[in-house]
């Protein structure tokens, strides 16, 4: 239990810090390989509380964390990155270490909120603030890239975090079939968004989503 | 009188000389000589008398809040021209009177340099009248009286930054001064009529916690008054534009004076009312000190790095400094919101400590400008160079100047802010919400604040006294006369005793901090027989500053054995530095002030928004240019996105208030009545 | 004040120093393939700049003979006020953390002013550098130690040690995780790694430690040279021995218990070297003006560890 809880906090902790490089990154294969990890600390942590709960069901869900976001995905999207043959960097809308700072400013922002629910007594419990950081560090992606694909891998991020969520808070209680919808949801979508992207792509000659003000009449 | 007889008396002695200084300077400012030497003569014995005067009250624990004396009767009710040399007032008035010493000194030798076109009997009276003024600023016991001495100070601070008058950009200067200054006095007028309605007397000592008594929302109005009033003073951000405006202009004396204590009667204000005055602080008020203190250092420096002007780059660092000391209120204010005494005296002692240490470094490097300016008649750091090799002491001073405000071990800037990091870190303690955050983040930002006035310093060091010379001013350089290095030797004693024996003056802290905070820490702060600081009673850590420099002293013999087994034989040849094996390196070749601080400009290009233009002309080919301009402008954010915009709006509605200015006689008359009528009206 | 102790850790500071600057030039040769000079070549290149003949620059001054002292005595103080191989360190009470910094400050002041003094264009532009990156460095430096600091209610190094090596310390805690990153990525940055700056080269474009150094000769650059290398241990000591005091012997030790605290501090050592060693060659030097990212990367990560004292306690 005591160890247990020790791995849970380092993880989150490192998921924090996989998120803050994928803020700080301007590479689109290495955010992919960052999400990858991150997905990977995550259904790390599902195992884990698994393991200290003995809750079979999520044990199925960091099964499937691990099969969809640490292979299927980023195959996929690697995929995507090598079909439209992306080389340029990203160009985000602040520089690194102001969104950095920025996403300093969010952790502290989901601390505070989530303080009030966080309590030492239920294993993995004190991840939630890092959950929260996650949904909102994401957000803040998603604002800060323009280009359609890292907008993608930003949605996932904020993904993450409802799934870090789901375990640390209902975890043990969420149902199996709420946890399977938002999975593949999200898969779906993210198969969608990769086709249009695709088709952005083709229309353009560019992922600059800013340019999609020019479908005006 | 009913204080200790010989300070009272040193006091008044010290007074006086200033006084005779201002009359003497005066009478004699036809015989320049003798002007200079009768005035600032005077001024070094008012000094001498004065540091006597306040440290003899503060070791023998004399300095108390009841030691007050009239120093003349006054016919005008509430009004009372009385001087009281408490603990804070002394502890002032010893800093003000150490430097007005080295400065006077300083003087005799620096005003040579207005024989035959300045008047240097009007110099010395005013730098008189600034010390006086000043001096009872710290002293007086009346809200009146501090007020008069106040305006006084302003006065002839102001006279003296417009010495050299000649010059649009000094009146300019002098008139900025002017106008802030007056915005502060309204805000402390306003503070001080509110107290005066809680207490019903101006005396000081109706005054005494009378925060307690008062209702929180006027309580907190009086505590912002006083922190934009004496904020002015201090220079605090977003306040300070009139700071490096004014500052390099005045005669380089007087800059060292303004900077080294003038701006501290704004510490010394916040002081007075935040711990003597206003009682139990909430916690906000902490809160707002630090942080304006953390944004104050930081920009501070970081406006300083761009600086290539000498003495405007000296102004921007009493902004960093003001602000460093401005952590240490802001925590003590934390501390005593939270019930820590302990702690709240810490930090008190950090910033006070740094107060007094500022004052010295930054005087002796002011005068170490002045010694530059004097010999070679520029301030402009880019036409400067080599003078290592020309003025020998003023190097070496300005060196330890620097060292000292780097803050680095083991001198004095080093031990206050280590006091400073000290109370920071325990404060961490001191709650459990997550405003706690802010200490060691204010603590990373000092950090960063002293690394960057490092770097600042090796460029203002290196680019002015070392290298080769970039002009022929610096070239014809020569060391400057005797009175002159005396100052400045006096202000390098003052730093090294300052840092290497930080506990024996901690005692002179001991009634200062019971007298506000009700606590007594030197015996506290003090290991091994003084030779050890400690980080209080929490056990925060140690230093030695003795000890770092004896054992630099004492490893010594390590390189020494190596140079003696293998270095035996090696000789030393002089040759020419480097070039490339291009023939012929010239002074432009080397790095430039601009140049240095270039990667800092471009890494916080978000602040200083760098616009540079270049122009070159060529013949045939970009790379073998004819003629070359080069322009590089960094905006000043507060200036053009506060000030400017504000001022706008001020003249555009006084503009619009000249209607009511009409010109006759009886709409004056009107507008009188009316108010007369709003008023009593409103009395009803 | 512990006399002998004094002596030997100074001895072992001196003697030390050059070997893991040696061994780490060495193994990066080895990972890249190269046979590499081998690891005790630094002490014959230090024998041998103090035996050469100095040439020094007509325009410098007395700030130029006077810095490589300033340098290799401040490292040298470093060195004495951070344990080593047992608790307390000889100089624990002449100052703690901060002093370390301020110490190590003093040197880099006077070794950029050392740069400047020459009248040289690469000196000066080594001094830019050198002084812009160690401050941006500084905060995120100050802020994981504070993390330790602010647990150990203490700037004392020993004290600092003493508390993480006390039963409350759990290896996995979070705090310490990113405060140690932090601080590795500031290691990088003030030992002049790479991709930060590259000290095996004389490229104008990429050097910063070394264009301070180009005008120096014989023995002051011999002892520019050591001073740097005894700053790098001390860094990579207090990296070691304040995170992870494994092995540590404490206060009052038998000679077996140092024994196995020497050899535990020089296992730790070799670690951190090939950690090192891997940064070194699986990375590309950094330009310029992107090394502060990398470096409020480290301030961040040093804000996350004081936060996570917060998140998961």
């Amino acid at each position: 239990m005591d160890i247990g809880s020790h791995v849970i906090t380092l993880m989150a902790a490192l998921i924090l810090v996989v998120q803050l490089l994928m803020t700080a990154q301007r590479q689109l294969p290495t955010s992919i390989r960052l999400f990858a990890i991150q997905s990977l600390l995550l259904a790390a942590i599902a195992a884990v509380v698994a393991y200290y709960h003995n809750a079979s069901h999520v044990y199925i869900v960091a099964g499937l964390t691990l099969a969809g976001k640490v292979f299927f995905l980023p195959w996929l999207l690697n995929r995507l990155v090598q079909r439209i043959q992306i080389h340029q960097e990203i160009e985000p809308l602040f520089n690194a270490p102001t969104s950095m700072l920025i996403c300093g400013g969010l952790t502290l922002l989901g601390y505070v909120v989530a303080r009030p629910f966080t309590s030492l007594e239920r294993l993995g419990n004190n991840t939630l603030p890092v959950a929260l950081t996650l949904l909102l560090t994401g957000f803040f992606l998603m604002i800060n890239c323009r280009k359609a694909l890292t907008q993608v891998l930003a949605l996932l991020t904020v993904e993450n975090g409802v799934m870090l969520a789901a375990v640390a808070v209902a975890s043990y209680g969420m149902p199996l079939v709420v946890e399977l919808g938002i999975f593949f949801d999200v898969l779906v979508a993210v198969m969608v968004l990769g086709i249009l992207v695709y088709r952005i792509r083709e229309t353009f000659a560019s992922m600059d989503t800013s340019k999609l003000n020019q479908l005006k009449g | 009188m009913n204080m200790n007889d010989f300070s009272a008396t040193l006091l008044t002695c010290a007074l006086g000389a200033y006084v005779a200084g201002i009359v003497g300077a005066l009478l004699f400012q036809r015989a320049e000589k003798l002007a200079n030497g009768v005035g600032f003569g005077l001024a070094a014995a008012g000094g001498v008398c004065g540091i006597f005067a306040c440290a003899s009250s503060l070791a023998t624990g004399a300095a108390t809040a009841s030691q007050s004396f009239a120093l003349f009767p006054s016919l005008i009710p509430y009004v009372r021209f009385g001087l009281r040399a408490d603990a804070l007032g002394c502890f002032f008035g010893m800093v003000v009177s150490l430097l007005g010493v080295a400065l006077s000194i300083y003087s005799l030798g620096y005003v040579r340099g207005y024989y035959g076109h300045k008047n240097a009997g009007v110099l010395g009276a005013f730098f008189n009248l600034l010390l006086l003024a000043t001096t009872l600023v710290f002293l007086a016991d009346n809200a009146f009286f501090f007020l008069i001495a106040w305006e006084l100070m302003a006065l002839s601070a102001y006279c003296l930054v417009s010495f050299e008058h000649e010059h649009a950009e000094t009146r300019n200067a002098g008139v900025l001064f002017f106008i802030m200054s007056h915005l502060g006095t309204g805000c402390l007028i306003l503070g001080f009529l509110l107290l005066f309605q809680a207490s019903g007397s101006y005396g000081f000592e109706g005054f005494h916690a009378l925060g307690d008594k008062m209702p929180a929302a006027r309580r907190n109005v009086v505590f912002l008054l006083f922190l934009i009033g004496f904020g002015v003073k201090a220079g605090m951000v977003p306040l300070h534009i009139w700071l490096p405006a004014a500052h390099p202009v005045a005669p380089s004396n007087v800059s060292a004076l303004m900077s080294g204590v003038l701006i501290k009667t704004g510490i010394y204000g916040l002081a007075r009312v935040c711990f003597d005055f206003l009682g139990t602080p909430p916690n906000w008020w902490g809160v707002t000190v630090l942080t304006l203190g953390t944004i104050s250092a930081v920009l501070g420096v970081l406006y300083a790095l761009m600086e290539h002007d000498l003495k405007r780059l000296l102004a921007y660092h009493s902004i960093e400094n003001i602000g460093i000391i401005l952590m240490g209120l802001g925590a003590a204010l934390m501390f005593l919101h939270s019930g820590h005494p302990v702690l709240a005296s810490l930090a008190l002692i950090a910033g006070l400590y740094h107060t007094l240490n500022h004052a010295v470094f930054k005087a002796l490097l002011f005068l170490g400008a002045g010694a530059v300016l004097h010999a070679t008649h520029t301030r402009n750091m880019e036409d400067l160079g080599g003078l290592a090799k020309r003025m020998r002491w003023t190097t070496l001073c300005f060196l330890v100047g620097a060292v000292a405000i780097s803050a680095l071990p083991p001198l004095n800037g080093f031990v206050s802010e280590w006091l400073t990091y000290q109370s920071l870190l325990q404060g961490f303690g001191t709650t459990t919400s997550l405003i706690r955050l802010m200490f060691p983040l204010s603590g990373a930002m000092l950090a960063l604040t002293g690394a960057l006035a490092a770097a600042c310093f090796v460029k203002a060091f290196g680019v002015t006294f070392l290298g080769q010379p970039r002009g022929d001013h610096a070239r014809q350089a020569r060391e400057v006369p005797f009175p002159m290095l005396l100052g400045q030797g006096i202000l390098v004693a003052a730093c090294v005793f300052l840092g290497l024996f930080p506990t024996v003056f901690l005692k002179l802290f001991d009634p200062l901090t019971r007298q506000l905070t009700g606590q007594q820490l030197s015996q506290q702060l003090t290991m091994a027989d003084g030779l050890v600081l400690s980080g209080g009673p929490a056990q925060g850590g140690t230093v030695s500053t003795p000890g770092i420099a004896l054992m630099l002293l004492c490893l010594l013999p390590v390189p020494l054995t190596l140079w003696a087994l293998f270095a035996r034989r090696a000789g030393t040849r002089i040759g020419p530095t480097w070039d490339c094996g291009q023939r012929g390196l010239t002074p432009q070749m080397q790095y430039t002030a601009t140049g240095f601080s270039k990667p800092l400009r471009m890494i916080f290009k978000a602040l200083f928004r760098p616009r540079r233009e270049v122009q070159r002309e060529y013949d045939f080919s970009p790379y073998f240019t004819t003629t070359l301009r080069f322009e590089s402008h960094v905006e000043e954010v507060f200036q053009t996105r506060i000030y400017r915009p504000l001022r706008w709006l001020v003249l555009r509605a006084s503009r619009r208030l000249r209607a009511l200015q009409a010109g006759s006689l009886q709409a004056y008359l009107i507008y009188i009545f009316v108010t007369l009528l709003a008023l009593l009206l409103f009395a009803l | 004040m512990n006399l002998p102790a004094l002596v030997l850790q100074l001895l072992l500071l001196l003697l030390l120093a050059p070997l893991v600057s040696g061994v780490i030039k060495n193994w990066k040769a080895k990972l890249q393939n190269r046979r590499g000079p081998r690891p005790w070549q630094v002490y014959f290149d230090l024998a041998k700049f103090l035996r050469k003949d100095m040439v020094i620059s007509e325009h410098t001054s007395w700030v130029f003979g006077f810095a490589p002292y300033v340098v290799f005595l401040s490292a040298l103080l470093t060195g004495l006020m951070v344990p080593m191989v047992h608790l307390p360190a000889p100089l624990s009470l002449f100052g703690g953390v901060l002093a370390v910094v301020g110490l190590l400050a003093l040197g880099r002041f006077f070794l950029a002013l050392g740069g400047l003094d020459p009248a040289s264009a690469f000196g000066g532009m080594g001094s830019s550098r050198e002084m812009t990156l160690s401050a941006i460095a500084e905060p995120a430096l100050m802020l994981a130690i504070f993390t330790v600091a602010i647990t150990a209610k203490s700037t004392d190094l020993s004290q600092m040690a003493l508390s993480t090596q006390s039963a409350t310390w759990k290896l996995l805690n979070p705090a310490h995780v990113l405060a140690f990153a932090a601080m590795f990525v500031v290691l990088l940055a003030e030992t002049g790694r790479i991709p930060v700056d590259n000290p095996a080269t004389h490229l104008e474009l990429t050097m910063i430690h070394e264009a301070m150094l180009l005008e120096y000769s014989g023995r002051h650059l011999a002892f520019m040279e050591w001073g740097a290398s005894v700053k790098q241990l001390v860094l990579m000591t207090l990296l070691l021995n304040v995170f992870f005091p494994i092995g540590l012997a404490g206060p009052g030790a038998g000679a077996a218990a140092l024994g196995i605290s020497l050899l535990a501090y020089l296992a730790k050592l070799l670690a951190l070297s090939a950690a090192v060693v891997v940064v070194e060659t699986t990375n590309a030097k950094l330009r310029l003006f992107r090394v502060p990212d990398l470096l409020s990367a480290a301030f961040v990560l040093a804000t996350l560890a004081l936060l996570s004292t917060f998140l998961f306690h």
